[in-house]
């Protein structure tokens, strides 16, 4: 049943001047699935490693140890102003080159591409995580971690469970955003050949030439997942509010 | 001493500026100590002038994505603050979908979609790449600027239109003199913020067949083909961009600094 509703859309679809045969070729619509579920995977992965970044190198940059501080502070500066191609590039062609190299022939090297898309951009999006978490500690008032100072509380369980935990809140805003590019910088994996779904959709086009309308497909894929996480953004925001602590 | 550490940590504007330097300074340090030999620097020289072209391509599209996008945007920031939802609620939807559309397909689909040439009165007109791909950047970017001009507009209270008219100005000459004014400053730090995403974005060019940086940089690293050469000229073009990006990263800072209003 199902299946006869769809081939109905293909063929209203078709009398509206647009492509969409693919959908019922099984080999086709099976590249373009499993490319959505990269895509989703890529997206999957790097989320939590990305906010784990985010607060190690945050944690560092706040530090008042200058050798921790300066390096992570330079990271930061050097990732968010320089194109994350070339950061893949720097990583996939020389990073994994050297690698292979050390590792005597790139059949011995374990890293996938696949694996340094998520390494990338992990580091690439934990780097403005980062970021929005400095701004959010910056926001916990004084008081708050000089009372938990008195409490007894060593300077690392300050961080995890007083400073975190508060600057988490405040800087939710600036890390779904963050999300939402990090999705949209999941299409990159195309450029080092990980069939994601952008990529899918370039194996697809070429062969039918209907660039449009899997453009269209596209389009709305990345705009019902990035409403999808700005949703799952303001659900945590409302249930985490603690009251007398809402900014803005 | 304890206090001058103190000073770097809280003063965010002075200690980053230091923080990058130290970074800028380190990357450089690593660049020479990959130079084992002096003929790798010799063949990095060599293919500078390619590699400048293709960082002057880079430019332009920025430039032109983001000038259009500009253009654009402003009319759809225009569009998106109109009175009427007929005309409001379309155009919020076009600004919300092409604000999360990546920007490499944007690229691949415009690089797709246009002819690589137009006829015009049986004449043959060539359709570059380079000018699909700053097609491509410069729709999403008047998406950015729509929200940048949006929210602009919107940060100005009533009471600023109220107090105006008050004086006696004209709807059009509060506009003029009272509104705009206000807006520009407000903008324009996050619209230089605009112009250096752009600009990273237009390496996604490259991946069309773009003769830009990063492309210059692959047929070097082909062409050379040494492992030495290749760790050189990437980790080049990387300090290339960030030296580019970081200048005017600083200066839309200072712009927070100087607009900033309390």
């Amino acid at each position: 049943m199902p299946d006869a509703i769809l081939s109905q859309l293909i063929g209203a679809a078709k009398q509206a001047g647009f492509n969409y045969a693919f959908i019922n070729d099984g080999y086709e619509s099976g590249i373009w699935a499993e490319g959505l579920l990269t895509t989703l995977e890529i997206a999957g992965l790097t989320i939590p490693i990305s906010l784990l970044v985010g607060v190690l190198l945050s944690a560092a940059i706040t530090s008042r140890r200058n050798w921790l501080a300066l390096p992570a502070r330079s990271f930061i500066e050097l990732t968010r102003n320089t194109p994350t191609l070339i950061q893949l590039y720097c990583a996939f062609l020389v990073l994994n080159m050297l690698i292979s190299n050390a590792l005597q022939g790139a059949e011995h090297n374990p890293l996938t591409p696949f694996a340094w898309v998520v390494g990338v951009l992990a580091l690439h999006i934990g780097a403005f995580h980062a970021e929005a978490f400095r701004a959010g500690i910056e926001a916990v008032p004084g008081v708050t971690t000089e009372a938990a100072l008195s409490l007894g509380f060593s300077q690392r369980a300050i961080f995890w469970r007083i400073t975190l935990p508060l600057a988490f809140r405040f800087s939710l805003p600036s890390l779904v955003n963050n999300l939402v590019n990090l999705l949209k910088l999941t299409t990159l994996g195309s450029a080092i050949a990980v069939g994601e779904v952008t990529y899918a959709s370039i194996m697809i086009w070429t062969q039918h030439d209907n660039v449009l309308e899997l453009m269209i497909l596209l389009l709305l894929f990345f705009s019902a997942l990035a409403y999808g996480l700005a949703r799952a953004g303001h659900w945590l925001e409302n249930r985490l509010r603690i009251p007398g602590y809402d900014v803005g | 001493m304890t206090s001058a550490r103190l000073t770097l940590r809280l003063a965010p504007g002075r200690g980053w500026n230091w923080a990058a330097l130290s970074g800028a300074i380190a990357l450089a340090v690593i660049a020479v100590a990959l130079l084992p030999a002096p003929p790798l620097l010799s063949t990095l020289l060599r293919w500078l002038p390619h590699l400048a072209q293709g960082f002057a391509m880079n430019v332009l599209i920025s430039v032109l994505a983001v000038g259009l996008g500009t253009l654009g945007g402003i009319v759809l920031g225009g569009l998106e603050l109109s009175p009427f939802a007929a005309i409001r609620r379309p155009t919020h939807w076009f600004v919300q979908t092409f604000r999360n559309a990546p920007l490499l397909v944007m690229v691949y689909f415009s690089s797709y979609i246009f002819p690589f040439e137009i006829s015009i009165q049986h004449h043959y007109v060539a359709f570059p790449d380079w000018l699909k791909a700053t097609l491509g950047l410069a729709l999403p970017a008047s998406a950015y600027v729509a929200e940048i001009v949006r929210g602009a507009v919107r940060s100005i209270s009533t009471a600023q239109w109220q107090s105006a008219k008050a004086l006696g100005f004209r709807r059009i000459q509060t506009l003029r003199w009272v509104i705009l004014p206000q807006c520009v400053k407000r903008a324009l730090p996050p619209w230089m913020n605009l112009y250096a995403t752009i600009t990273m974005g237009t390496t996604l060019a490259s991946l069309v067949g773009v003769a830009d940086l990063l492309n210059a940089a692959n047929n070097a690293s082909a062409a050379v083909h040494s492992t030495n050469f290749t760790i050189v000229v990437y980790l080049s073009i990387l300090v290339w961009f960030f030296l580019y990006c970081y200048a005017i990263s600083a200066v839309t800072k200072a712009l927070e600094r100087k607009y900033a209003f309390h």
